[in-house]
């Protein structure tokens, strides 16, 4: 048999069976490494994900289930609801430091903290860029209460102690007027944002421009953040992130075009780059003479699908709440589906977020309920998501 | 005490690098990617150190079949004494080397992927534990595949 070998080996050209030999492992270390590289770089695009996300599904096991809602709804007032959440870890803390509707907002500013800390560096830029949502909200908040005369200690309580200007936040705090605001903000990106949509608050005496130029900055770096995905879970949350932004423009534009608005009224609030409805789409919708020409431009999207279910509730109420909900809970539901789809990448991450975001506003829906006299458990009931 | 080398028996040791290399390989990445989900368990929930440690070790069963494949053909082919083997008998060797190391390799990744979505599984739902341990264990078959047919090229290809 050796003898059959060797003679095989030499027929094909090799001058020895040891010459043969050299050449088959030279060949299979090739083929070994290509297998290697292969096999482990889809497990590596993965394994930034393993220790975030198992600290994430500790959250998810922690957030309220129905049952848990339920017995916070049936709570005889307020104080009852407080108590109720000083028994969970996650909210004790804050719900003795702080009002219950800052307590609130304190947790999921410290939910969105925890991400952006965790987060792989291959998507931590739009982590930190959606906690940068803290600090517009801060901006927002002081610059209505610097208009409406509200103390320092009632503005404190509309503040949430997270995002980059919490530090620099008494500096802030101290301005006594708009400009005062912008020049405590010298330095940071929001001078020069709230800078340029001064003419315009100038010129009308509202905060409107100014709550919107802090919102298109907010959003428009969250698209840029997600434009150019370099893989499958980058992907995943450019969706995301692309139907939220495409859903807040379009609320806009429904809403715009409800009250009788035109293309110029609506066209400076638009994020441009969305992820559905390009600069193109943006400006046919915005074009669009009624809500009926904004459902029709839609068609070939999945907004179309979406909006349609909504249609008959709108034709009977003649208000585009139906469709603002009606988006909302697509979001939601494009992240349940990335969190089953993807649930060893970004998945667990976008799925929480969301649920968490559900979790804060059904507490708030129940705070509010109870604090208002002759609101009944099965109204807040049918107002939670 | 100096050996002297045939080609059948330096095959045979490229055949244990081969086993023991590609198998801790794929048991030292299954055992970080688990362990990296069992660290974030832990930092969440102190309470789920034991079970952290449980799901991290699973994937250390691939590195032991590569490592006593290797231990075999270093002791049946003449490098720590004994007789030395033939070149033909060398390249089966290589054959059972690769076998369980590419096994290995590949079980060994799959099984700490599936440890750490279970770890991640069982602190959000500690009743999940049972169920985990099952789907971690799945991977574990490529393995023993892998070690079987080293085992049999090991005993019918004249080594042991």
């Amino acid at each position: 048999m050796v003898g059959d070998i060797t003679s095989l080996i030499g027929t094909i050209g090799f001058s020895s069976p040891g010459a043969f030999i050299a050449l088959l492992f030279l060949v299979l270390a090739v083929i070994g490494a290509i297998v290697v590289v292969v096999t482990i770089h889809p497990v590596l695009q993965y394994y930034p994900y393993m220790y975030p996300n198992a600290r994430i599904r500790a959250r998810i096991g922690k957030l309220f289930n129905e049952k848990q809602i339920s017995e916070i709804v049936e709570a005889d007032n307020l104080e009852e609801v407080k108590n109720y959440l000083r028994g969970v870890p996650e909210y004790a803390a804050h719900i003795e430091k702080y009002n219950i509707e800052k307590a609130l907002n304190t947790q999921l500013a410290e939910t969105y903290d925890l991400v952006a800390r965790i987060a792989p560096d291959s998507i931590k830029d739009t982590f930190d860029i959606l906690l940068s949502q803290w600090d517009v909200r801060n901006l927002k908040s002081i610059m209505i209460a610097k208009e409406t005369g509200l103390t320092d200690e009632e503005t404190m309580d509309l503040v949430v102690p997270f995002g980059e200007l919490n530090e620099s936040m008494d500096k802030i705090m101290d301005a006594k007027n708009i400009p005062e605001i912008i020049n405590a903000l010298e330095g940071t990106e929001y001078a020069k944002v709230l800078e340029d949509a001064m003419p315009e608050y100038q010129k009308t005496g509202m905060l409107l421009p100014l709550e919107a130029a802090l919102d298109k900055n907010f959003l428009g770096k969250l698209v840029e953040s997600v434009a150019n995905p370099a893989d499958d879970n980058a992907s995943f949350l450019q969706s995301y992130i692309g139907t939220f932004v495409d859903s807040t423009n379009l609320k806009m534009i429904l809403r715009a075009k409800a009250d009788g608005l035109k293309f110029m009224d609506v066209e400076p609030y638009m994020i441009s780059n969305g992820y559905q409805l390009r600069d193109w789409k943006l400006k046919e919708l915005m074009e669009s003479e009624d809500v009926e020409g904004v459902l029709s431009g839609l068609e070939g999207t999945d907004y179309s699908r979406v909006l349609a279910e909504v249609v008959p509730e709108y034709s009977s109420t003649g208000s585009v709440a139906p469709f603002e909900a009606a988006l909302d809970k697509n979001i939601r539901k494009i992240a349940k589906s990335i969190s089953q789809k993807n649930s060893l990448g970004v998945g667990p991450i976008i799925g929480f977020l969301s649920r968490k975001e559900i979790e804060i506003r059904n507490l708030k829906i129940i705070v509010r309920g109870k604090m208002e006299k002759g609101f009944s458990t099965s109204m807040i009931k049918e107002m939670l998501i | 005490m100096a050996i002297e080398l045939t080609l059948g028996t330096a095959l045979a040791a490229i055949g244990a690098g081969v086993a023991v290399g590609f198998a801790a390989l794929g048991s030292g990445i299954g055992q970080g990617i688990a362990a990296a989900g069992s660290v974030g368990a832990v930092a969440e929930d102190s309470s789920m150190f034991a079970q952290g440690i449980v799901f991290t070790a699973i994937p250390e069963t691939q590195a032991i079949y590569g490592f006593l494949i290797a231990i075999l053909l270093l002791v049946f082919s003449g490098i720590m004494g004994g007789h030395s083997l033939d070149t033909l008998t060398g390249l089966v060797a290589v054959g059972a080397g690769a076998a369980v190391g590419f096994a290995c390799l590949g079980s060994g990744m799959g099984q700490g992927i599936t440890s750490s979505a279970s770890i991640g599984a069982v602190v959000e739902n500690p009743s999940m534990f049972a169920q985990g341990i099952v789907f971690t264990a799945i991977p574990e078959t490529q393995a023993i595949y892998g070690f079987l047919i080293a085992i049999l090229l090991l005993v019918f290809g004249g080594i042991i």
